[in-house]
């Protein structure tokens, strides 16, 4: 298990000394607890006094209530009351999804409860309040709707159309954002190409599909005036601010609680207006209420995303140098945006990120978000990332082709060089300590194309077509308060860790951070343990407590390691050093003499050390021994954002090869590969977990996932047999290796690592197998590529 | 997703489900529950009661009977796959499991329920058919023994009476000349497939003497091909002509993994396959 990586960050010491725990995939810690089912989910927590809800919810995508009568409902065996918007509005206020920084937005107010009109499928109208969820589920049969169903503007594609379905009548049409990047000049550079290619590429909505899904238990304690909140996010602060602000609350006694959480992918930090419904219910009653999403409500109330259609054109020169690219992005949203980080943010990615590995000195690009008839879209793991990533990527393979270099070389040819940072995207986006290039040369080392290129002949005689893609990207992680709290989001990017020498010796971590089953508090215990000198099983760790742990932003973005891990480390620093100044007192010697080893503070010449747990006692028992003077203070608290640029980015190298079967279109991925320079790793096997497990959401986008609507947006699939996840039998070897470029920006050095696998993977899948089907003169443009589409593609059928 | 309110019944024999069933037209069995229990949740039945035959004893059993290989109704697939008596008598059908659905389920689902529940994108429908298995169904007035080719109606829809209950599937031993030979096409290892095939081939020599194709997840049951089939022995395999021929033998009804279009496709180059396979 002790694989040891070398550290190649100087700023964090030698490897070779006791309790250098950073750089190595030890085991983590709260995995034996999930293993043997004693996890403290939502749905785990009973609460005396509690009910439990179940929503009436949309049938239809776009209706009018015409009247509602829930007179029965209410006398429904088990059944507490039942209240629609008029009830929940009294102790809600609305939302609105926009955000100031990213120019217009029109997104009109959202309340819990929808009270006239509902706009998707799945909207909840009225909620019943019982004994348990099943007596609630049989009174929802018993409450009466009179619904006038509308015409529903379900296709993205018609929304602008002069005879679209107006959803919002207000606004005037469905335009949700749209945004113009505009760098040099792109047709004049069309103009003088040697060669310029196109393509249009689609992306189904696809969702998070969590293992556990939403749930929340609201207490609210009138005499104390204080609501807690028991909820499965991601980022309990920003809840904090959330419930303050539309419960009235004052926002100290708003207390939010996420213990253990099942898989999270970004779906998880939203606010749902059943979440809203659920805590103003518990304010009104004075009784903590349980509302757990079920997989039906999960399909059709988590937000979907990728919903893309895009179009590109790039142009280069003799050489495969690239002149010039544009892009031009439509994303259908749902009917709102959502609150409070708006649903401009994915669209907003792919045209901050599209070509960002190379040198484009004539980039343009185009974003149009529109409202539909559909579950409102947003931010999911990798935002963005895989549809600028397949729009760049599909429109390189095009012209290596077109001019006939291969894929490798023509990006070589036009990755920014790893010498050349700090640099910028086409986008005008600022760079720093990014490797494409190194990263690739590592790819290639891995992938052995010359073999893959014999196989691929030889397997046409078998009827299978072979492939392979190259493709390189940037990941946005670690962001700062230009990403949301500039727009006037009260969305934390300082993130804070506190940390504290017990009386019995041990040492206590809390950190805003948030764990999701990635491991954070792993990685956090780790840094702590190196950073102090203890062993590991000496320091615990408090996570997702608004009451317990410092203020910050939580788990998003993929931020844990550089940011709160960088809190952590700053934390630990900082109790050392008191603790090195209270041994210095004690010992009677030069502070610098000293040094914390295996929880001892021992003297670097030799000679007697004092224990943690003797000098905790001393301060804490016997502070009388102390000398004069001396600082007692065992208790260290830090911070830490990034300044002065928008993200810390990450970059990967990713290949794969390909065999689809011609006479049934199935899609086999062989082999995957992905380097990935993440700075600093601080537990190299998370890292791994966290890059194949993107890899596999990232399968799921581009072979099967699909949330799959009919013309009136009723979703057809929304069930785990129907709706397709990639299982076990669906996932490739992945191979993962690394490349070590550190951020400037941190003392750790860590860059994210969470989503890079999930916005590239898609990119490579598809232009492997176009890369196979090219041998035939056919491609895909549509994700997901389905053995019908391929099929379709081969015209076999 | 909670199940309705219904009462429940454990079942101790047989006798005691079939006179309960009888007395109540909304009352359903419940065997291994991995098809009904999903339906009960999602609110798109409401039976009155359930009757739980899982506890009756030795309804799980696997033996021979004469010339057959009898699996009471309530050996799950698991039970089924590890019997040393299927796996020496019926090889074939250990594979076909391993394609229904993953461990879990096979652990509770069982045999007998898949054959009851008619499901026309499940294999085991279409191996009874293939295989000319012999459906013991036991009611108030006794048993009867139905044909699966008969067995089969419609859509979720059998010769199954409301005071009656599946209680053992009996299928004839394959001769030294007759091969089960099945494949499918699935997008994902385990899910039901976008078309599946099962053939019952006897062979005179290396000629093919005669033929049964009976296709599942095409259509409203289990398909059976017999004209195609008849094409394949005289001709053996022309994609055109063999899909013209199931274009009119089947109506193929498309799902959200494949067109109607597709599942032709696929159900004509299955029989490419399976002959392929035969070969080897």
């Amino acid at each position: 298990m002790d694989d040891i990586k070398v550290n190649q960050n100087p700023k964090l010491g030698s490897m070779d000394r006791p309790n250098s725990y950073i750089g190595r995939s030890l085991p983590r810690e709260n995995a034996k607890k999930h293993l043997e089912g004693g996890g403290q989910f939502v749905d785990d927590l009973v609460l005396p006094r509690m009910l439990h809800v179940a929503f009436l919810r949309s049938p239809f995508a776009h209706a009018e209530i015409k009247s509602i009568n829930v007179e029965e409902a209410k006398t429904s065996l088990g059944v507490f009351d039942v209240y629609t918007s008029k009830e929940i509005d009294e102790y809600c206020t609305p939302w609105v999804g926009t955000l100031g920084h990213l120019g217009e937005m029109r997104s009109p107010e959202q309340t819990p409860l929808a009270e006239k009109i509902v706009r998707w499928q799945g909207e909840p109208i009225a909620v019943v309040i019982a004994n348990n969820r099943a007596q609630a589920e049989d009174a929802l049969e018993l409450i009466e709707v009179d619904w006038e169903e509308k015409d529903a503007q379900v296709d993205m594609e018609t929304a602008l159309d002069d005879n679209a379905v107006i959803i919002h009548p207000e606004l005037g049409s469905n335009l949700f954002w749209t945004r113009t990047v505009n760098q040099g000049d792109v047709n004049q550079a069309f103009e003088t190409s040697h060669a310029v290619v196109e393509t249009t590429l689609d992306f189904a909505r696809h969702t998070g599909v969590t293992l556990e899904s939403r749930g929340i238990v609201a207490d609210w304690n009138k005499a104390e005036g204080k609501i807690t909140i028991y909820h499965n996010g991601q980022a309990p602060h920003m809840m904090q601010h959330i419930i303050a602000k539309h419960l009235e609350i004052n926002e100290g006694l708003v207390r939010i609680v996420s213990r253990d959480v099942g898989g999270s992918f970004g779906i998880k930090v939203h606010v749902y207006p059943d979440e809203m419904a659920v805590a103003a219910i518990s304010k009104k009653l004075g009784r903590p209420i349980k509302f757990i999403a079920d997989r039906l409500e999960s399909f059709t109330t988590d937000i979907h995303a990728r919903c893309h259609k895009i179009s590109g054109k790039l142009g280069i020169d003799k050489e495969g140098k690239i002149l010039a690219m544009e892009i031009n992005d439509l994303s259908g949203i749902g009917p709102f945006s959502m609150y409070p980080r708006t649903s401009a943010i994915e669209t907003n990615q792919v045209l901050n990120l599209s070509g960002a590995p190379y040198v484009i000195p004539n980039y343009k690009a185009v974003g149009t978000v529109v409202f539909q008839n559909k579950t409102p879209m947003c931010q999911y793991r990798a935002v963005g990332h895989p549809i600028a990533v397949a729009i760049t990527e599909a429109l390189i393979d095009k012209a290596a082709n077109k001019i006939d270099i291969g894929l490798s070389e023509i990006r070589k040819k036009n990755f920014i060089p790893d010498n050349a940072y700090p640099n910028k995207t086409p986008s005008g986006v600022p760079l720093e300590d990014l490797s494409h290039q190194a990263s690739m040369d590592k790819l290639l080392t891995m992938m052995n194309i010359q073999e893959i290129e014999k196989e691929k002949i030889a397997n046409l005689d078998k009827n299978v077509l072979s492939g392979y893609g190259v493709i390189s990207m940037c990941e946005v992680t670690n962001p700062s308060p230009l990403f949301y709290g500039v727009g006037g989001a009260h969305i934390s990017s300082q993130d804070g860790a506190s940390i504290r020498l017990e009386g019995s010796g041990a040492i206590h971590l809390s950190s805003s951070i948030t764990e999701q089953g990635q491991g954070t508090e792993a990685i956090m215990k780790q840094i702590a343990a190196d950073q102090l000198g203890v062993s590991m099983d000496s320091v615990r760790v408090t996570l997702g407590d608004t009451d317990a742990t410092p203020y910050g932003g939580g788990t998003w973005a993929s931020r844990g390691a550089g940011i709160g891990g960088e809190a952590v480390l700053k934390a630990a620093r900082t109790l050392k050093d008191n603790i090195l100044d209270i041994a210095a007192a004690i010992m009677q010697t030069d502070k610098n003499s000293l040094d914390v080893e295996n929880n001892t503070v021992i003297r670097k010449n030799g000679g007697e050390g004092i224990t943690l747990q003797q000098l905790a006692e001393t301060v804490y028992y016997r502070g009388h021994e102390l000398p004069k003077g001396t600082n007692p203070e065992l208790l260290a608290t830090a911070s830490f954002l990034i300044e002065g640029i928008p993200f810390v980015f990450t970059n990967s190298a990713m290949g794969c090869k390909v065999s689809i079967h011609q006479d049934t279109g199935i899609i086999k991925i062989d082999k995957f590969w992905a380097v990935e320079d993440c700075g600093t790793q601080i537990n190299p096997k998370l890292v791994e977990e966290q890059i194949r497990g993107g890899v596999i959401q990232g399968i799921g986008g581009a072979l099967f996932e699909e949330c799959v609507y009919d013309d009136q947006g009723n979703m057809q699939n929304a069930t785990m047999a129907d709706y397709l996840v990639p299982m076990a039998y669906e996932m490739p070897d992945i191979i993962v290796d690394h490349v070590t470029t550190n951020s400037g920006r941190s003392i750790i050095g860590a860059k994210g690592a969470g989503e890079a696998g999930t916005g590239g993977a898609p990119a490579v899948i598809m232009n492997a197998i176009n890369n196979a089907l090219n041998q035939l003169g056919k491609e895909v443009v549509s994700q997901p590529i389905t053995p019908e589409k391929i099929l379709r593609a081969l015209g076999k059928i | 997703m909670k199940a309705p309110d219904f009462s429940y019944f454990e079942a101790q024999n047989i006798e005691d489900a079939i006179k309960y069933k009888s007395e109540d037209d909304e009352a359903v069995i419940l065997a291994g529950g991995q098809s009904l229990l999903p339906a009960l949740n999602m609110r798109l039945s409401s039976p009155s009661c359930l009757i739980d035959i899982s506890k009756i004893n030795n309804l799980n059993e696997i033996k021979i009977e004469g010339d057959f290989i009898n699996i009471g109704a309530l050996a799950t697939h698991s039970d089924v796959m590890n019997n040393d008596l299927v796996r020496e008598k019926y090889p074939c059908l250990v594979d076909i499991l391993k394609m229904v659905a993953h461990a879990a389920i096979r652990n509770k689902g069982t045999h007998g329920g898949s054959i009851a529940y008619g499901d026309p994108a499940a294999e085991l429908p279409a191996f009874a058919v293939a295989m000319d298995a012999e459906i013991v169904l036991s009611g108030l007035s006794g048993q009867r023994i139905v044909n699966a080719k008969d067995f089969y109606l419609g859509l979720f829809e059998t010769d199954l009476k409301s005071d009656e209950i599946l209680t053992a599937i009996r299928y004839p031993f394959l001769s030294h000349n007759q091969h089960l030979i099945f494949d499918e096409v699935c997008r994902r290892h385990g899910d039901y497939a976008m078309a599946g095939l099962m053939a019952k081939v006897e062979l005179d020599q290396s000629k093919i003497n005669n033929l049964d194709l009976v296709y599942f997840a095409t259509g409203d049951k289990p398909n059976v091909a017999q004209n195609t089939a008849r094409l394949v022995i005289d001709n053996g395999y022309d994609y055109e002509k063999l899909k013209k021929s199931l274009a009119s033998e089947i109506d193929f009804a498309g799902d959200l993994n494949s067109s109607s279009e597709m599942k032709l496709h696929l159900a004509t180059i299955l029989i490419n396959k399976i002959l392929n396979k035969l070969e080897r």
